[in-house]
């Protein structure tokens, strides 16, 4: 009988041994596998998936990465930087003097994939899509980078492209830039429909074409022979491979199955690759946001001191160090650091936390500890991150340090929440995220301001008006100052601009920015970026957020 | 040829033959307990649909909202709205779903390309057959056999150690136990692959008729690709069929011990016949009825097993599919996926009593 116990308790402490075994943090090594091993192939892990490869319907990061990386522009993104240089076009083109119209002259010699010259009346074809059959696209980028700034799309030569458009706007070079605006094969993207999912091979002008895809498994890329530009691939193959379990794609990269693991590993995951030898984290102070959504127009945010003391209690350095582990950045204004005129309105005015300030700013509403004020703010549980509960309730508890708030947290699910916090009806203050589409401060700015912004209500909706009416003197002055950036072409000026325009906004608290989250790309030691471009460390991918795949090399 | 019609026809014409062939030798009988089971099927998976089409729209959210963000503007929502027709009354919608049921074409999804659903099942579908065939296998070998074992071996060492296992491998987490398996086999050891169906570089010499990995990569002669399938099913399937595997071991052996008991097995035991083949031979087969049962009832929590399978390994199938529908209220693609699990379970449901049948000639329709 002693021996079949002890027989039986050894099973049970192996068993034991090998799972709490296993439980440990891994080994801080990796062996390569047969991803690692082959030099003609890089293999890209996404945790994102493809919603539409049409330019003129595609409005996700990822599938602009794709389109980005298989077709070019008139202009585009020097490598890891902002700064627009010619692409498709000779030169970064004219402007007529009303700001209205913008030429460019086509490069000669310019073909798809499959050889196919391309012209300008070629292009402008595809490009008209956008007005065309754009709005009427699921993805429909087209209402918010064409419509609205694009009249017309001509080609008066082979040679010449003519833009017209709708108002002067100063950024239009940039949203030239965008994955919308890229030449696509007329053959495969015809006048007449949006294809979403086109059957590979997908050509374009860019230095590389699809070759396979199988939908949420994988994509093939290969480069284009017969591309022209200034990026050529380095490697002979990009798979780019989907994963449905950021954990499962942490695991991959340490393993060797994948080369690169891209978008988006979470802060614990990040932590536990940092101390695995062979693996490099490249961090990109890209441009995802996050931020309080204040309703100008529901109580108690209509009181200019309630969202004032708000502004001055709240702690960004709290939230990045106790949450994240540093792995955010303060953010002390609507826009980021490294855009044009971005400045630190935010700690200027408030110098948050500073639980004093905030007391005064209640106390002059009438608020005190025996009259605290009472605040609900709103969050999606699971949309940004799980740690968002986490990071809301260090907002609630630098809140209530004040002594004279309440704050009640409310979760609601994504899409239920998105409608009621951006509808402006329904909830006093949330919390949103926001990526540009372009890389300009106008993108940070206007969408917060201009016609409701996004649930901030320091306009009203105006049919016919870009702007809408701002509720009060102190939005007129901003809405002023941000539609004068927006025709400014002389950058000087427009930073200028931006610069006063970001004050205001602080001193309304339009929204309060709290903090930014760097982009992280983890590769294997044999993966390098271009060190003549700009953030070879991250794969030359920089402010803009935007991978050329062409800048990736593979040793043995 | 959709992948999914391909596949329907690889499994649905020897089954539709060996339905054929029991109606046709059965007992009357049986031949109208086919025909009744055959019947209830269709209210069964009907009311199962409606069911989850109300109960999606009952549910707060709107998939236009959630794809779109914050960068939606009320004109793009509704207008996407209008074009997916989720604006219509909810007895229209309804009407429109029931007639998709019906014809078997499920409608578009309502988010990302709103690509056909057929054909998302397509690609979806014969990943989760080929996770759930070879894991239903591996829990069957394994626990009727191991289960056979610690009966035959009751009270001895064989017997602690097996129902030991049986109780820990069935109360481990599916998602925590693959995790583990993860960590152990492939960053550890670097003995096997821990995500995907195929390795990325050799997945591109494969060519795909059914979308079943293996059956793809034997119809054209890909050795390559087959090892590399089957080296990549490993962990997922042992996942899947290990914790399945504690539930059959369980029951075997109670119903193995019992049949043990059995006059007969007494009798045979007297005639001198080898214990071995008293087990194997004599008393598992007879301790059989109740395991195929629980084969049947055990298909739905295979499926929901490999939702959490999938996920875990980013195997692209049914699961990882329904999940991340769900959370993007995609109602078309989520009826459309209970409504071909219920088909399903329904259908594995009514095999398993025609088995029965043939397992058992005692059992009479």
């Amino acid at each position: 009988m002693k021996s079949k116990f002890a027989l039986v308790l050894v099973s049970v402490i192996v068993i034991f041994s090998v799972l709490l075994a296993a439980c440990q943090q891994p080994a801080a090594t990796t062996t390569p596998t047969a991803a690692a091993s082959n030099p003609d192939t890089i293999i890209i892990g996404t945790t994102d998936k493809i919603a539409s490869l049409d330019p003129a319907d595609a409005y996700s990061t990822h599938d602009w990465e794709i389109i980005k990386n298989i077709s070019d522009g008139l202009l585009n993104w020097k490598p890891g930087t902002t700064e627009l240089v010619p692409d498709l076009a000779t030169d970064m083109g004219t402007i007529s003097s009303d700001g209205l119209i913008y030429t460019f002259t086509l490069k000669d010699g310019i073909k798809l994939g499959d050889g196919t010259p391309v012209d300008a009346t070629m292009y402008a074809a595809q490009l008209n899509r956008l007005l065309t059959i754009g709005p009427t696209c699921p993805n429909d980028v087209a209402d918010s980078l064409a419509v609205p700034y694009v009249k017309s799309i001509t080609a008066p030569d082979a040679k010449t492209m003519v833009f017209t458009l709708t108002t002067p706007i100063a950024y239009f070079p940039q949203i030239l830039a965008t994955a919308p605006y890229t030449m696509s094969d007329p053959k495969i993207f015809t006048a007449d429909a949006c294809n979403l999912f086109p059957t590979a091979p997908i050509y374009g002008t860019g230095a590389w074409f699809v070759s396979q895809y199988n939908a949420d498994q994988q994509m093939v890329l290969e480069p284009n022979p017969n591309y022209t530009g200034n990026l050529p691939a380095q490697v002979k193959q990009i798979i780019v491979r989907f994963y449905s379990d950021p954990n499962t794609m942490a695991l991959a990269v340490q393993s060797g199955e994948i080369d690169i693991a891209w978008r988006l590993l979470s802060p614990d995951q990040l932590t536990t690759l940092k101390s695995v030898s062979g693996l490099t984290i490249g961090t990109i102070n890209g441009g995802s946001i996050r931020f309080l959504v204040l309703n100008h127009q529901m109580d108690p945010m209509t009181d200019p001191n309630v969202v004032k003391a708000i502004a001055s209690a709240v702690d960004r350095n709290e939230i990045s160090d106790t949450v994240f582990g540093g792995q955010v950045t303060p953010l002390y204004s609507a826009v980021p650091p490294g855009f044009l005129g971005a400045n630190q309105a935010f700690d200027t005015m408030y110098s948050a936390p500073n639980i004093d300030g905030a007391k005064k700013f209640l106390e002059a509403s009438g608020y005190s500890t025996t009259k605290p004020l009472a605040v609900t703010l709103w969050y999606p549980p699971e949309h940004y991150g799980a740690s968002t509960a986490a990071w809301m309730q260090v907002i609630k508890k630098e809140l209530e340090a004040t002594g004279e708030m309440t704050v009640t947290l409310q979760a609601q699910e994504w899409s239920t929440y998105v409608t009621a916090l951006t509808g402006g009806k329904s909830y006093p203050a949330g919390v949103l995220g926001w990526f540009f589409d372009y890389p300009d401060s106008s993108n940070y700015l206007d969408p917060f301001v201009y016609n409701r912004g996004e649930g901030t209500n320091v306009t009203t909706a105006t049919t016919g008006s870009l702007t809408g009416t701002p509720i009060n003197d102190k939005a007129k002055q901003l809405v002023d100052l941000l539609t004068q950036a927006d025709i400014e072409t002389d950058q000087t000026k427009r930073a200028s601009l931006y610069d006063q325009a970001q004050t205001l906004y602080a001193d309304l608290v339009v929204t309060l920015p709290l903090f930014f989250e760097s982009e992280h790309v983890v590769y294997r030691s044999n993966i390098s970026g271009n060190s003549a471009d700009a953030y070879p460390e991250s794969l030359n991918i920089g402010p803009n957020v935007l991978f050329y795949y062409s800048e990736l090399k593979k040793s043995q | 040829m959709q992948p999914i019609a391909l596949l329907a026809l690889i499994i649905g014409i020897p089954a539709a033959l060996l339905l054929a062939y029991v109606f046709v030798r059965g007992s009357t009988g049986l031949r109208r307990y086919i025909l009744t089971r055959i019947g209830l099927t269709i209210p069964i998976v009907l009311i199962l649909g409606s069911l989850v089409f109300f109960i999606m729209h009952v549910l707060p959210g709107d998939p236009v909202t959630s794809a779109l963000g914050p960068k939606g503007t009320p004109e793009m929502i509704q207008s996407i709205r209008q074009e997916l027709g989720l604006n219509d009354p909810l007895i229209v919608q309804y009407g429109r779903f029931l007639l998709n049921m019906v014809t078997f074409h499920f409608g578009n999804s309502l988010v990302g390309g709103h690509r056909p659903i057929i054909d998302e099942m397509s690609e979806r579908f014969p990943a989760t057959v080929e996770l759930i065939v070879p894991a239903s296998i591996l829990a069957l070998l394994l626990g009727v056999f191991g289960g056979a074992l610690s009966a035959s071996k009751r009270k001895k060492a064989p017997d602690f150690v097996l129902r030991i296992y049986a109780v820990v491998i069935y109360s481990l987490p599916i998602f925590w136990f693959g995790l583990v398996l993860q960590l152990i086999f492939g960053v550890y050891l670097h003995w096997l692959p821990i995500s995907g169906r195929i390795d990325p570089i050799i997945g591109t010499t494969l060519k795909t008729f059914t979308n079943i990995y293996t059956i793809d990569a034997l119809i054209s002669g890909n050795w390559p690709a087959l090892g590399s399938v089957l080296v990549h099913l490993i962990l997922p399937v042992a996942t899947l069929g290990l914790i399945q595997s504690g539930l059959f071991m369980r029951m075997t052996r109670i119903n193995v011990i019992e049949t043990m008991q059995e006059d007969f097995i007494r009798a045979a035991r007297a005639r001198g016949i080898k214990e071995r083949v008293l087990t194997y031979g004599h008393a598992l087969k007879n301790a059989m009825i109740p395991v195929i049962t629980l084969i049947g009832l055990q298909v739905a929590i295979l499926l929901a097993g490999a939702v959490l399978t999938e996920t875990v390994f980013s195997w692209p199938g049914m699961g990882s599919y329904l999940v991340e529908r769900i959370s993007a209220r995609d109602y078309n693609a989520v009826q459309s996926v209970i409504t071909v699990f219920a088909m399903l379970v329904a259908l594995i449901s009514l095999a398993v009593d025609v088995i029965y049948s043939l397992v058992d000639p005692r059992v009479r329709y």
